[in-house]
């Protein structure tokens, strides 16, 4: 493992190329569709506000490659070093809003007894955000006078920064002459009318663990398959109820997004954006499907999408498309448009949702005991798709947060009902973030 | 424990304010708040002096009124002097016609200096006059019809882009200078043109192509210097590909 001196990440002189997946999101950002993600530590008590400055005051040299400001070169985007302080802010404005221009693309908003942390997915994904939040989590509670066990793992202050901590782990990975993936056809999305803007909003559920495990296991599968499954038949549900009203005209497959964490697939330890996406769908074509056959159908699809196979042949595509010279050789300004257009055509068409879980947050048994639980809050959702889900679950909780720019709940309300019907304990739901 | 009453969080007993919203933590805080809003306040009401009381607008009047009397006084003295020397007025009318240009500057600077159109447009029109008003001093309308306004022309119509291309700049160092290089070498081109037409009535050009010629080449340095090697490693990082 390269070992890399502190020195060389100086303001101005350390930059980083856009890894794979960010490439797309710099010519996609608006106000509305800002991908920011958002992670939550919900503790059991409040902040202990010197105790946090301080931990992020540690934490900030550990992570220079978060300490970046998007600049645009001529053929690409990039990211620079810069010299600004990790920004620790009042919790009180307004989700996931857009950074700013010439500023970092990370904040950590605080209030009462929330930390959260808000990144834009130029820098990062959900886990590269999770681990750094555990690090500002577990230092703070350090601060606070709860040791951390010698033997913990995580990125401690003192420790040198590896290279592979800031490479891109797509172009690790890639491998040339894989065959081309065959385009999906358009999926179902949602017929429900949007919000004025500001459009985004986030509603909270929090579910018990403890009577969703022996559901999911029941039926042989993850708390994943099994929510995704509730996630399909609502869908179909909704679909339905359109259908027979003549509101859609045409059937169309259901598919969902599952963003899936290539660390555990393919051996990285990189922070930046490292995660592929599975798309379990049913073809509504072929007619209704009952709960069992969705899970039989999405329990299958996730083990087939992941096949380390199928994920070098998706990178190496993705890659492969951002390698070629006639796609390198384009004006950034002309390369925008072209991302923007394949991005509305090609992207977000083909699915109908978004659902995201970033798993279970585990802490030292001592701190455990200080926290309540956590929300992921995946970024706003396009026009398109309207509605998505972020799940994480720490303890008894699995928090789902439902990202919606609609002026209708029937869906997050309809899923809920659905679990609650299969005799899983719903703990709270719409509730405001917190 | 303290805590903050606008955030929440929990603050240590000696915080007076709070680090993450600033919200004063104690009454006695927001007492010493209040005390530092007094003082601010009370600085503030320092007596001004009767030029510092006056607003932008009425400063701006008082340098036209001003300005005007310096100059008016220049033109009443100047007249005075040639009439009593020569019981008529001769080389005087310069001077004042001079002194009216300045005026009608002065005037566009006082109160149309923002509006950039409004006082490019006033500043040709005062110097137009000018180059008209002297031809007519020769009894005859020679040269600034044919020469002196065409060229006037060129020079504000290459200048007013070069100020908009300035103003428009993301960032301003050596592309400013090789601006107002090619603009020089322009209007070299436009003088140069409208002489030989005006003396030859042809189109000939001599010497200003060549001024133009050795000015392009210093300015696409200028240029290639600001743009792509404002630091070493930019040239690798703003092409990388």
């Amino acid at each position: 493992m390269l070992e890399t001196d502190h020195k060389t990440f100086e303001a101005g002189q350390f930059w980083l190329p856009l890894d794979n997946a960010a490439k797309i999101f710099p010519a996609t950002v608006t106000s509305e569709l800002t991908t920011v993600l958002r992670i939550t530590a919900v503790l059991k008590e409040r902040v202990r506000i010197k105790a946090l400055m301080r931990a992020v005051t540690l934490i900030e040299k550990r992570f220079p490659y978060f300490q970046m400001k998007l600049k645009q070169g001529f053929f690409w985007y990039y990211l620079e070093h810069t010299g600004i302080h990790f920004p620790v802010e009042v919790d009180d404005k307004k989700l996931c809003r857009k950074f700013p221009g010439n500023g970092l693309l990370l904040r950590i908003p605080v209030a009462e007894n929330r930390i959260s942390v808000e990144f834009s997915h130029i820098l990062t994904d959900g886990k590269g955000a999770f681990e750094f939040l555990k690090s500002i989590i577990l230092i703070y509670f350090r601060e606070c006078g709860i040791p951390i066990p010698a033997e913990y793992s995580f990125y401690r202050p003192d420790e040198d920064i590896s290279e592979e901590e800031f490479e891109d782990a797509y172009k690790h990975y890639f491998k040339e002459n894989y065959p081309p993936i065959v385009k999906r056809s358009e999926a179902f999305h949602l017929p429900f009318k949007l919000k004025a803007k500001p459009r985004f909003d986030v509603t909270h559920a929090g579910i018990s663990i403890k009577s969703l495990k022996p559901k999911a296991r029941e039926k042989g599968v993850s708390i994943t398959d099994y929510l995704v499954s509730v996630y399909l038949y609502t869908l179909q549900q909704i679909y339905l109820d359109f259908y027979s009203s003549k509101r859609l005209k045409s059937r169309k497959p259901i598919r969902i997004q599952v963003p899936v964490n290539l660390r555990n697939i393919l051996p990285s330890s990189t922070m930046r954006n490292f995660s592929l996406f599975v798309m379990p769908g049913i073809d509504l074509r072929l007619g209704h499907y009952t709960f069992d056959e969705i899970v039989k159908m999405v329990y299958h699809q996730m083990r087939l999408e992941t096949d380390e196979k199928l994920i070098h042949k998706n990178i190496s595509r993705n890659v492969g498309s951002e390698r070629k010279l006639y796609v390198r050789s384009i004006p950034i300004w002309i390369k925008s448009l072209i991302l923007r257009i394949k991005y509305y055509s090609l992207g977000i068409s083909q699915y109908s949702g978004v659902l995201t879980n970033l798993g279970s947050a585990k802490f030292p048994a001592e701190m455990e005991a200080h926290i309540d639980h956590f929300n992921f809050i995946p970024p706003p959702p396009t026009t398109m798709l309207k509605v998505n889900c972020g799940i994480i679950g720490f303890g008894d909780k699995l928090v789902l947060s439902f990202g919606n720019i609609t002026q209708s709940d029937m869906l997050e309300k309809r899923m809920l009902e659905f679990i609650e019907s299969q005799n899983v304990e719903i703990l709270y739901k719409d509730l405001p973030v917190s | 424990m303290k805590r903050c009453k606008n955030c929440g969080v929990i603050l240590e007993e000696n915080m007076n304010y709070c680090p993450l919203c600033g919200a004063p933590a104690s009454e006695q805080a927001a007492g010493n708040e209040e005390d530092i809003r007094i003082k601010r306040r009370s600085r503030e009401d320092k007596p001004l002096t009767d030029f510092q009381r006056l607003s932008v607008w009425q400063k701006r009047k008082l340098f036209w009124e001003i300005s005007g009397i310096i100059l008016l006084a220049g033109i009443v003295v100047t007249l005075i002097i040639d009439y009593t020397a020569s019981q008529t007025i001769s080389w005087s009318k310069y001077p004042v016609m001079v002194c009216l240009v300045l005026f009608a500057h002065t005037t566009l600077i006082s109160f149309w200096h923002t509006r950039f159109i409004t006082f490019s447009i006033g500043s040709f029109f005062a110097n137009a006059a000018f180059v008209f008003i002297l031809d007519i001093f020769n009894n005859q309308i020679t040269w600034s019809l044919a020469l002196g306004i065409p060229l006037l022309i060129a020079i504000y119509v290459i200048v007013v882009i070069l100020i908009f291309i300035i103003k428009h700049a993301r960032k301003r160092g050596l592309n400013v200078i090789a601006y107002s290089f090619v603009a020089g070498g322009l209007i070299t081109l436009f003088i140069e043109g409208f002489i030989s037409l005006y003396a030859k009535a042809q189109l000939q050009l001599e010497w200003s192509p060549i001024v133009m010629a050795s000015v392009l080449p210093v300015a696409a340095l200028l240029l290639f210097i600001h743009f792509r090697l404002r630091k070493v490693t930019d040239l690798k990082r703003f092409f990388h590909i």
